[in-house]
């Protein structure tokens, strides 16, 4: 009885009457906007629904075809319990095609303590579920109107590792100061593990590999400084994290371990009508087993991304990015990866370049459109990227384009 | 001497007076920006660094210990435009992604936006620590109007 329920409520009935729910959430909160808006909570969120055809690759689907997979939709609520402590959630359904798996999700659900705060510091610490707030982008990386971009900069925010580099289970404590000779200096630290399920696991190892892959550690720091009234902002952050891979009996792949380490720093500019951001970054990605007992590699890999927007008009916008990326940075056209596989692997799938141009136009403070074009260059920044798909992904060049309205409250 | 000098200077009054009426006539509408408090905040003036930490939501506590509640109009708001970028000193849209990171990480809250300036004043009266700024003090009774510093 119990199995023929579980057949009859289908993961993507769930996911349909989860958004359903969400927009009418979203819809029920907009229209009674002002009886919610009190003091003590506060309610918001966004819907977003797109366009995207991406041509030579499987990033979006597998038959290439112009895809509406790029939909968005968050509602988040916060309530002060108390002077000291306050609680937040948000929930979110995502379909980007085979960038992420589609669902929903509980992105955030936290306690916050205001543990110290006097003129000059400020010192909370967050239980829970927390997002990431450690790059540049990260925390609204889901966030259609807070991001840069429809696509995010792949060679950070590589969207095969987002269920698992957006937040965690577990705690954080941010630290900031400001003052009038110093400027403004936020720390953040965070701790925690991602339960990682079936099919986030095939995007971010594949089909093919049939056991359970366990979030171990993720311990994540940065720190911001932006001096006094300047237009600047720098920062650096560091990441180390740890999984293991269980095989099932009978399975493709043998017991595994992934060490993940991230070192990124970054600035931005914002001015009145030109803004710039840049973000460069250090990985280190060691395998050992998982393809079979024994194999161990240790890879360094490097990127960067700058990005620049022009505030043509009050609510028209132009930008542009330029990313680079090498799997292995002493193997930078990917020679000795392909050399390695026998040729079964490409050397194109040891680096991911992108070109980007994009414009946005608001029409009002609330409602959005926003259009860019992806020139691709190689398939290190495609999902899975530990067993990679040269039948799928045949094309060394590869091209993304999408337009995306969006609505937020 | 002192006749020729005196004279050069009330020309060269008159012709910076004159310019500056026809520099106001034909810019945007500039508006006298006052901000103003509920009267628990008891504070009667801040610097510009404190304000910016306000809106910024950096500061969440009047130095009285009463916790502060941010009032703002939309962003496209000519005053509020004006507002962030002379008393701030910072740019509407640098506002706005502050607010929503935090409203949309967990991190934090943002400011309370109401449509019209009669209903911040009203929230400012009737909100315990309550901050927003109007353009007219002239009809705003029963609220607190801090002094900014430079």
């Amino acid at each position: 009885m119990l199995t023929s329920l579980k057949l009859m409520i289908r993961p993507s009935h769930v996911s349909y009457c989860f958004v359903i729910v969400l927009c009418h959430l979203c819809l029920a909160f907009t229209l009674s906007a002002s009886e919610v808006s009190n003091k003590s909570l506060q309610v918001h969120g966004f819907v977003a629904q797109g366009v995207i055809d991406a041509s030579g690759s499987n990033y979006i689907n597998d038959d290439e075809n112009l895809s509406f997979e790029l939909t968005e939709v968050g509602i988040n609520a916060s309530y002060q319990l108390n002077d000291t402590f306050r609680i937040a959630g948000q929930a979110v359904y995502l379909n980007g095609g085979n960038r992420y798996h589609e669902g929903p999700r509980v992105d955030y659900l936290l306690l916050e303590w205001d543990a110290f705060h006097n003129d000059v510091w400020q010192a909370s610490f967050y239980f829970g579920r927390v997002k990431n707030n450690h790059w540049l982008h990260s925390s609204t990386r889901d966030i259609p109107f807070a991001r840069p971009s429809i696509i995010i900069p792949q060679v950070v925010y590589f969207d095969g590792f987002r269920d698992i580099a957006v937040g965690g289970d577990g705690a954080a404590v941010k630290l900031r100061y400001s003052d009038d000779a110093i400027g403004e200096i936020d720390f953040n630290f965070s701790r925690g593990e991602s339960s990682i399920s079936d099919d986030q696991a095939d995007v971010v190892i594949g089909k093919l590999a049939l056991g359970t892959i366990d979030h171990d550690l993720d311990a994540q720091a940065s720190i911001y400084w932006r001096p006094p009234y300047s237009q600047w902002r720098f920062g650096i952050s560091a990441l180390d994290s740890s999984f293991t891979y269980d095989r099932v009996e009978i399975d493709n792949f043998f017991d595994g371990d992934f060490i993940f380490q991230f070192y990124t720093a970054n600035a931005i500019y914002e001015g009145e009508f030109w803004q710039f951001s840049a973000e460069i970054f250090q990985e280190r990605f060691v395998t050992s087993g998982f393809y079979f007992p024994g194999f161990h590699r240790d890879e360094i890999g490097q990127g960067y991304y700058v990005q620049a927007s022009y505030q043509l008009q009050k609510d028209f916008s132009l930008m542009t990015r330029y990313e680079r990326f090498y799997a292995n940075k002493d193997d930078r056209n990917g020679a000795k990866l392909s050399q390695s596989t026998g040729g079964l692997v490409p050397s194109y799938f040891g680096f991911h370049h992108d070109t980007m141009i994009g414009l946005s136009y608001d029409f009002s403070s609330d409602s959005r459109v926003s259009a860019e074009y992806h020139w691709m260059e190689g398939g290190a920044r495609l999902s899975p990227i530990v067993q990679p798909n040269p039948i799928a992904n045949d094309s060394k060049n590869w091209q993304v384009w999408a337009i995306q309205f969006m609505y937020w409250f | 001497m002192s006749f020729y000098v005196n004279y050069k200077d009330e020309i060269i009054k008159a012709i910076f007076f004159k310019i500056a009426v026809v520099i106001l006539l034909f810019s945007p509408q500039v508006y006298a920006i006052n901000i103003i408090s509920n009267i628990t905040a008891d504070t009667p003036s801040l610097s510009v660094t404190q304000l910016r930490r306000i809106y910024s939501m950096r500061q969440l506590h009047w130095q009285n210990g009463t916790p502060i509640v941010v009032y703002v109009l939309a962003s496209n708001n000519p005053l509020h435009q004006q507002f962030c970028k002379q008393q701030l000193r910072l740019f509407p849209y640098q506002l706005d992604r502050i607010w929503n990171k935090l409203t949309f990480s967990g991190y934090g809250v943002a400011p309370i936006e109401v449509a019209t300036q009669q209903e911040l004043i009203k929230a400012i009266k009737l909100t315990k620590g309550a901050i927003g700024y109007v353009d007219n003090l002239s009809e705003v009774k029963d609220v607190n109007v801090i002094k900014i510093d430079d």
